[in-house]
């Protein structure tokens, strides 16, 4: 048990570190900061909102260049794209937070950020998960019909589009190896801003499914140049919160321990799959997180007095961290049982690559 | 039984299960006295 300073509350402090391991493992492997799942997860110890706010940015600042370091060593980041999306995204965020300003001021707020959140989280669970699918059956063709198969594998064809798009200046991201107008970085990277500054998130789970199926990136590459983009980004919500004293730096520290180990483990984990597993997982993340909030919120709505709710969002909370984790962890094991050619369950081989 | 591993669905059943076992543990054991 911890005494913290800020808080004022008595934490167990393995919570913590079990907690920055788990958001380091799935932030690691899908490219995201986990904010979504963090912060609720603090509040749950114990920690005020604000608090919890400011140590979740922190906590992501310093995981994203933990993964970002291995996701580099393992070429997985393209840094023109990284670069254009960050202009981008700054300034949509910005724009983000003037447009929920004014829907607060027209008393919209509540209702539209709701109504906002469901549906570009649904939207782009449903997308993902389809076009996942469809991507592992004809994996799973490929490999029966003895097919090589690359690390890769997107049946989408919305990339192509994009990418046709003859505005000046266009450019060559050598890393993803494609060519594309800058603009339609830069427009992604303020789209997703936008919604991140709008809904109030970090925007991972939005920029990660936009870096794939309009940019036309990899899985892997979409989730190392992310990851880079939260370094930037999430460096600057953590200096800002800290100068506000929303940060519980011994909470952080702990968590940072388990994130040190997490995020490693999860960066590596993706060079044991190929893209559809990254993609089955980031969209697993998005159901989750939507039910999550949608259980957190019913319980706020009926005047937070109902206790079998509050024990079920809590829950809720805690087991889709560690779903996900347990996920990327089992899949890693039946890739290494596959790799050394044990058996396993007939769904891995198609998302495992094999031993080279 | 065989259905929770060699279906991705199953699978995917099976983990959701463990998971909110799990959390539930946590929140009965460690938890609940610091919710207020």
């Amino acid at each position: 048990m911890f005494d913290f300073t800020v808080a004022g509350h008595v934490v167990p402090v393995f919570l913590l570190v079990l907690t920055g391991f788990t958001v380091g493992v799935v932030g690691g492997f899908i490219g995201v900061g986990g904010g979504y799942m963090v912060t609720p997860a603090l509040i749950v110890f114990g920690f005020p909102g604000y608090i919890a706010s400011g140590t979740d940015a922190c906590h992501i600042a310093g995981k994203a260049v933990i993964s970002s370091i291995r996701h580099r060593q393992l070429g997985n980041i393209d840094w023109t794209i990284a670069l254009g999306m960050v202009g981008g995204t700054m300034l949509g965020v910005e724009l983000g937070v003037r447009l929920l300003n004014y829907t607060k001021a027209i008393g919209l707020s509540g209702v539209t950020l709701l109504a906002a959140s469901v549906i570009v989280m649904i939207g782009l669970f449903v997308y993902t998960q389809l076009e996942t699918q469809k991507s592992h059956k004809k994996l799973e063709a490929d490999q029966k019909a003895g097919k090589e198969l690359g690390r890769e594998m997107k049946v989408s064809k919305m990339p192509l589009f994009f990418q046709r798009i003859p505005i000046m200046p266009i450019i060559k991201a050598k890393r993803a190896r494609l060519v594309i107008s800058m603009w339609v970085i830069v427009i992604v990277g303020m789209f997703t801003g936008v919604l991140a500054g709008f809904l109030g998130v970090g925007g991972g789970f939005i920029r990660v499914p936009s870096m794939i199926y309009v940019i036309g990136t990899t899985s892997h590459l979409a989730v190392g140049t992310d990851l880079v983009e939260i370094v930037v980004s999430g460096g600057y919500g953590a200096l800002r919160q800290s100068m506000s004293g929303n940060v519980d730096f011994m909470a952080v520290f702990f968590m940072i321990i388990g994130a040190m180990l997490g995020a490693q483990f999860g960066s590596l984990a993706t060079s044991f799959v190929r893209g559809p597993a990254i993609r089955y997982i980031l969209s697993y993340s998005l159901i989750l997180a939507t039910t999550g909030a949608f259980l957190r919120l019913i319980y706020v709505l009926t005047g937070a007095k109902i206790e079998w709710l509050s024990f079920i969002a809590v829950v809720f909370t805690l087991g889709e961290m560690v779903f996900l984790c347990l996920f990327i962890c089992t899949l890693v094991y039946f890739a290494v049982r596959y790799q050394h050619g044990k058996s396993c369950p007939a769904w891995v081989p198609p998302l495992v690559v094999q031993a080279s | 039984m065989r259905w929770f591993i060699d279906t991705m669905v199953g699978y995917w059943v099976l983990l959701l299960a463990i998971s909110l076992g799990l959390s539930a543990i946590v929140y009965e054991v460690f938890l609940k006295q610091l919710m207020r």
